[in-house]
């Protein structure tokens, strides 16, 4: 190939790309009003995403999968934990587990965690072509059932992973909005316990303590075990 | 050198150097941040520190960038600079934007969004800095009396890169918006015009040892650049998968994204091929090692370990995990770190005028931030596969699979460390030269 040859294909491809890549934008700009409800897009949760920048909360987190790697991703925080929970969870992140991963507490305002509550909710219904992606299995302990420690061990960790300590105590560690459960195992059983887990509102209507639908039935029996073994 | 104007490199490529240094330093922090609870996390937390990180690399790569481009231009368009007055300004308006950047992210002054975190203002500030600098470089060009397809693509990728600037300036309400154009700056940077620059600066270097014709370099510049643009522009597309942006984009971002390679290949075997057919013979080494060096690692790290990632059936469960880390870290470090350093291991003896100097340095800072940047890629690229597996894959909680991954992120550390102390020789080994006289 000539020189000149070299030239012009340069120019042209670059030209005919720059082109299609313009048409495709401008359809993507046609239908993003609807995959993304910008009639849902009010004032309050474009102040949310303010929010979000002003704390710069995207360069720990991602949000649709884009910022820093360190903490969880937001995209589906709504609709995994709940109003009530991240409500809480806002207010005062930090874990009393001194070797977990921490959230600095930023002393949002109610008004700043209500905003960035729409904005998470404005976020959750945007059509993302079904990302995240359901898990292909759902972790289970494999082989032989495991031993009485470990199922302990395993039902602590739920309990940390779904951060309870935010509202209950433990050997006096813990929020103050739920009742202290360092010994919750004198009072209640295991059954009672997975009913109030999976469903607390089928025990009290008015309660502020979250359903836990997303947990497996493994993950809720070591839950309770756990909980039933306080005593 | 034949240009006495073309000195004003010096200190873009000291302060290129000095703001590496940094940057690295800001990385090791990083990465102990996920193997120990942060002591800091009140004073420096996470986002505080990889704003620092990802900002100093922008910046200390456009140092590098401009360095280069006022060494090369007198030479390509056989003139002196149209203003060396107008060089020393943009010099110390980027240096004071940079600063004053990374001094208001200790204090919370943000944009909040990743990469762009500059606040508006001194994102306007950015864009009369690029002003300056194109206009300079643009009147000296006018002068020449033949223009190049080196100068040209220069140009244009100088230009493409103020262009796309424009885009990581509005506020958008629209968080699908947000992430559709901060890909114009993100993507069409790093794989549209920065490739360019870099690909004409290169073309320079390889004219200049080996000899070989300027209308061969020239033509497969040519021919590389267009595929770059040819397929990097609707290859953007590869962002524009789980965005909210329609499903269309998973073919047209897959295809495209998948043609990224070609022009990175064709590169390789220009270099090889130009070195093997020189014309003269190249006594500089070191520059050789560099330059063939920096073929390769660009092709492992953007080429190899962007089309690992680039198919929306793996990207599905990579996205947003440290399969990511890794292929930035590799990608950047190869197409753009070694870039940068090829040219002032070319272009700061001559500056100064020395024919010979001890290589020894040169060759230790080669092997070292190569191996360990290497090793660094790898390591992020174990972990993010334990992550897609586990959390994406199983369903684990977050916390819990960091737990999992943390072997890999103390690998991470301590081939950070090595690679550290390789860019303090480099640090040294610049200012060493800088400061010779001639
Ligand atoms: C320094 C890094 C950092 C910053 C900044 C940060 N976070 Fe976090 N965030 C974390 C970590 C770490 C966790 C996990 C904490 C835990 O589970 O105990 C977390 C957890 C969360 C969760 C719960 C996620 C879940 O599913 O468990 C929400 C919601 C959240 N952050 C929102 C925010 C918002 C909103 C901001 C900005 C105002 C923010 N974060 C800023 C590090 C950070
Ligand atoms: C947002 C706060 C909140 C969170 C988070 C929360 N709870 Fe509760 N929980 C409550 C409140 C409030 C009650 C008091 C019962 C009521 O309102 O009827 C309660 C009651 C309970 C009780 C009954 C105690 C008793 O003796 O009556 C148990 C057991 C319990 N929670 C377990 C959990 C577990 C396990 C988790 C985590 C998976 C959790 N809670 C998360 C608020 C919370
Ligand atoms: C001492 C060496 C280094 C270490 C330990 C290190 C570590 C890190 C860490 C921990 C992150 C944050 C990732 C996250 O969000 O979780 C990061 C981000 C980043 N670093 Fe480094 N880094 C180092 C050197 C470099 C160098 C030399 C470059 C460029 C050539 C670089 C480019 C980047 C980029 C581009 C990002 C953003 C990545 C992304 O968005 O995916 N780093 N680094
Ligand atoms: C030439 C240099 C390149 C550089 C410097 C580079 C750098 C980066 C960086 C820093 C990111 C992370 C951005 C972020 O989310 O913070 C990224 C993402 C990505 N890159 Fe590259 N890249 C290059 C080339 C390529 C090529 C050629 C391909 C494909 C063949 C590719 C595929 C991808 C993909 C798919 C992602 C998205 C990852 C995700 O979904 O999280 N890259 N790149
Ligand atoms: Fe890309």
């Amino acid at each position: 190939m000539e020189s000149k040859a070299a030239k012009n294909l340069f120019i042209w491809a670059t030209v005919i790309c720059t082109a299609v890549f313009i048409w495709l934008t401008i359809d993507t700009h046609l239908s993003i009003p609807k995959r993304t409800n910008t009639d849902q897009l009010t004032d309050e949760v474009v102040s949310g995403k303010r929010v979000w920048h002003k704390y710069n909360c995207n360069d720990c987190h991602t949000i649709l999968g884009i910022g820093g790697y360190y903490s969880p991703d937001m995209t589906k925080v709504y609709s995994s934990r709940g109003e009530n929970w991240l409500k809480v969870f806002l207010k005062n992140p930090e874990s009393p587990d001194p070797q977990r991963r921490k959230m600095p507490n930023q002393k949002l305002s109610d008004d700043e965690i209500k905003k960035l509550i729409a904005f998470f909710k404005w976020v959750d219904a945007i059509d993302t072509n079904e990302w995240p992606p359901e898990p292909i299995t759902v972790a289970k302990a494999t082989g032989a059932p495991i031993k009485d420690t470990a199922q302990i061990l395993k039902g602590k960790n739920v309990y940390n992973q779904n951060r309870c300590d935010l509202c209950h105590r433990i050997g006096g560690q813990g929020g103050v909005i739920g009742p202290d459960l360092s010994h919750v195992g004198t009072k209640r059983d295991t059954q009672w316990l997975s009913q109030l887990v999976k469903n607390p509102k089928s025990i009290n209507p008015t309660t502020q303590m979250p359903a836990y639908p997303q947990l497996s039935e493994d993950e809720v029996q070591a839950l309770t075990g756990f909980l039933g073994g306080l005593k | 050198m034949t240009y006495e104007s073309q000195k004003v490199a010096i200190k873009y490529f000291v302060i290129s150097a000095v703001f590496f240094g940094l940057q690295s330093l800001v990385g090791l922090l990083l990465i102990l941040k996920y193997i120990w609870p942060d002591p800091l996390i009140s004073i420096l937390p996470f986002n505080t520190a990889r704003a620092i990180h990802t900002n100093l690399l922008v910046v200390w790569m456009l140092f590098g960038f401009m360095g280069g481009t006022y060494y090369v231009v007198p030479e390509e368009s056989k003139t002196e600079l149209y203003s060396k007055k107008l060089a020393d300004l943009q010099f110390y308006l980027l240096l004071i934007g940079g600063l004053v950047g990374v001094i208001g992210f200790l204090f919370g002054w943000t944009a909040g969004r990743p990469l762009l975190e500059l606040p508006v203002e001194l994102k306007w500030a950015v864009v009369i800095v690029a002003l300056i600098f194109i206009f300079n470089v643009f009147m000296t060009m006018l002068k020449t009396k033949k223009w190049t397809a080196v100068q040209g693509l220069l140009l244009g990728g100088l230009a493409m890169l103020a262009a796309m600037w424009l885009f990581a300036i509005p506020f958008f309400k629209n968080l699908t918006f947000d992430y559709y154009y901060w890909w114009w700056v993100i993507h069409l940077w790093v794989e549209g015009a920065w490739e360019l620059i870099a690909a004409s600066l290169m073309a320079f270097i390889l004219l200049k040892i080996t000899g070989v014709e300027r209308q061969v370099v020239e033509k497969w510049l040519y021919i590389e650049v267009g595929l770059v643009l040819a397929s990097g522009i609707i290859g953007t597309g590869h962002h524009y998968y789980w965005i909210g942006t329609p499903g269309y984009w998973l073919w047209w971002g897959g295809i495209f994204s998948a043609l990224e390679t070609v022009p990175i290949v064709l590169m390789v075997f220009d270099t090889l091929r130009h070195v093997k057919h020189r014309k003269i013979e190249i006594p500089d080494r070191l520059v050789l090692y560099w330059t063939i060096g920096c073929a390769l690692f660009h092709f492992f790290g953007a080429a190899v370990m962007g089309m690992v990632h680039t198919l929306p059936q793996v990207n599905r469960w990579t996205h947003g995990t440290q399969v990511t880390a890794s292929h930035g870290h590799l990608a950047f470090f190869g197409a753009y770190a070694m870039l940068i350093l090829t040219v002032i291991y070319y272009a700061l003896p001559k500056l100064k005028g020395l024919t010979q100097f001890n290589q020894k340095r040169g060759f230790w800072v080669f092997w070292i931030t190569v191996s360990m940047m290497l090793t660094i890629g790898l390591a992020f690229g174990v972990a993010g596969v334990i992550q897609s597996y586990m959390q994406r894959g199983l369903g684990i909680d977050f916390l819990t699979v960091q737990g999992f991954m943390k072997p890999w992120f103390i690998a991470v550390f301590i081939a950070g460390l090595g690679f550290f102390a390789g860019v303090i020789l480099y640090v040294i080994d610049v200012l060493s030269l800088a400061m010779k006289k001639s």
